[in-house]
């Protein structure tokens, strides 16, 4: 079973090729938004690095978010194409997931938090469990005051990953035992992707390109209404 | 014989709409997933509702144009998608898909700019159209007086300086109260309109630009000081001001280029009344005129082959790098 796997919901865009092996090969970029350009050029390198035709993947997983809704749309457009093109089934794992599921070897508490803009972080919960991470709260958007105060009502030995994380750190950094989040947690990783949708993949937990569905947490006229009035 | 086809994408505004075209002109299947009454509450098209709705449409309405067409993937020549100009959001979808589409099937892919494809959906129904053509192309984003000298080669000889025709209708109802999109809704009310108010006809006279931005407004006073006005009334007047100023222009380019007919394209091009009046004039100058099917004047992916076909004849295929340009000018 080879994966296919695209991510592009934060400001970086990235794919892997890999299955039972592990990881075969895998790619990122993230100089000025160039995702859509970018990542058809990255799916063929990643194909020829990891010397396999597009017609040999069995599954396109993709990152549903939530994340920056206009990268994301391309990963997302490109992943149910190349499903629906190649006609094999899909998986869809959360960004949160995937930066969390880096740190799945920690005790703590982890709060995955990804920047939203406009002020806003999205974020969830995770927990170590045998074999990887369960994730302990929906994931949700809010601002970083809110999740600051939840975070220090809970009280839990916490860590933080994500490049919300990173970017509000003033937030977080004074809570008793937060620590704070690496640079290195700040991204999802194709890799990453690849490796939970095996997981996925080897339960049969598949979707068909037309039922998935990005995870965008907003609703999509909530701040474009007023801007649309005042156009008269 | 073998037949090049093409399977074009277009997702530039509102509309998510898949196309299989032959040779560039023989349309074996053109769909089209209108959005319109999703924004139709909102009085115009929210960006964001409507990437959201190309990523829901997108796969869907490629199958069906597959099906319609009575084709299999492996017999698709070349995988088109509108590039720009539109809404970067909207456009992102079906450059990323139609991209993705060439990378796994092999096949060669082009981007395509929409104001071209505007230009080629004359020639779907009438390929031999004889050039040199004037083109008036009028939408909610554009208004355009375009001489085409010869395939692929135009000249831009006027174009709004602010408000788009389409953009003035959908403005002018919404302030009436008469709902989205307005197009379609002020030309049915005209008909039973009697064209008794003189409008201002803006710069009918002062070369090939258009202005409607000051007609909206003065629409708008008009029923300010005059509330009993019967709305059909208001409606045929307007809509005889757009219309003549919009006519008036093109009669004018297309006698002063020496052009051997006048057509239109673009979504306002399905107006009854520009429809009526553009046969009209070409009748009185013995123009050859040509007034597209009202379902490729309004956006959709036939055209969008059909400019691609004549492009990648020309110029071969695009980048797999390309990526969208919301900005994107007409080749000159």
């Amino acid at each position: 079973m080879l994966i296919l796997g695209i991510e592009s919901a934060t400001s970086q865009v990235g794919c892997a090729i890999g299955g039972h092996e592990g990881v075969l090969a895998s790619t990122h970029s993230s100089r000025g938004k160039r995702h859509a350009e970018n990542l058809t050029p990255q799916i063929d390198f990643v194909r020829q690095q990891a010397r396999v035709e597009l017609d040999e993947i069995s599954v396109v997983a993709v990152d549903i978010g939530p994340g920056l809704y206009t990268g994301l749309r391309v990963g997302v457009a490109a992943a149910i194409s190349i499903a629906f093109g190649l006609g094999i089934p899909m998986i869809g794992v959360s960004s949160l997931d995937l930066i969390a599921y880096p740190a799945r070897h920690c005790q703590k508490l982890i709060v995955a938090a990804i920047d939203a803009r406009r002020d806003e972080i999205f974020h969830a919960s995770y927990r170590q469990v045998p074999g990887g991470i369960q994730r302990v709260s929906d994931p949700t958007v809010s601002s970083p005051q809110d999740l600051s105060a939840e975070i220090q009502a809970q009280g839990n030995e916490t860590l933080m990953v994500g490049d919300g994380a990173i970017r509000y750190a003033d937030q977080f950094e004074n809570l008793r035992g937060v620590e704070p989040a690496e640079p290195g947690s700040a991204y999802p990783s194709a890799s990453s992707l690849v490796q939970l949708a095996h997981a996925k993949a080897l339960r049969e937990e598949f979707v068909n390109p037309s039922e998935l569905k990005p995870l965008y947490l907003r609703k999509p006229d909530a701040l474009e209404i007023n801007k649309q009035r005042r156009r008269m | 014989m073998t037949q090049n086809l093409v399977l074009a994408i277009e997702t530039s505004c509102d509309e998510t709409a898949a196309a299989v075209v032959a040779d560039g002109k023989n349309v074996l299947s053109s769909v089209v997933s209108s959005q319109v009454d999703i924004h139709a509450r909102y009085g115009g098209v929210v960006p964001e509702v409507a990437s959201r709705a190309h990523v829901d449409l997108i796969t869907p309405v490629i199958a069906q144009a597959l099906v319609e067409a009575g084709i299999d993937h492996s017999d698709v020549d070349l995988v088109a998608a509108t590039r720009g100009p539109g809404l970067i959001g909207s456009l992102l979808v079906g450059v990323s898909a139609a991209k993705s589409l060439a990378l796994v099937w092999k096949k060669p892919f082009i981007g395509v700019n929409h104001l071209e494809a505007h230009l080629y959906s004359c020639f779907l129904e009438e390929p031999d159209l004889e050039l040199p053509l004037v083109v008036l192309l009028v939408s909610g984003g554009h208004t355009m007086l375009i001489a085409m000298d010869d395939h692929l080669s135009y000249k831009i000889l006027g174009q709004t300086l602010d408000d788009a025709a389409g953009e003035a209708y959908d403005k002018v109802a919404r302030y009436l109260g008469l709902g989205y999109p307005g197009g379609p809704i002020i030309d049915q009310l005209a008909v039973s309109g009697k064209p008794e108010i003189e409008f201002p006809r803006p710069m009918l006279h002062e070369g090939y630009n258009f202005s409607f931005s000051g007609l909206k407004t003065s629409v708008i006073n008009y029923v300010r000081k005059n509330p009993g006005t019967p709305i059909e009334d208001i409606a045929t007047s307007f809509q005889e001001a757009v219309v003549d100023v919009l006519v008036t222009k093109a009669k004018k380019a297309a006698i002063e280029i020496n052009a051997k007919g006048l057509c239109i394209g673009g979504g306002v091009a399905a107006n009854s009344r520009l429809r009526e009046a553009v046969l009209d004039v070409c009748l009185q100058e013995g123009l050859h005129s040509f007034v597209p099917s009202r379902s490729y004047c309004t956006d959709n992916a036939a055209m969008v082959a059909a400019a691609a076909w004549r492009r990648y004849s020309q110029d071969g295929p695009s980048s797999l790098y390309t990526g969208a340009d919301p900005n994107l000018r007409l080749p000159e």
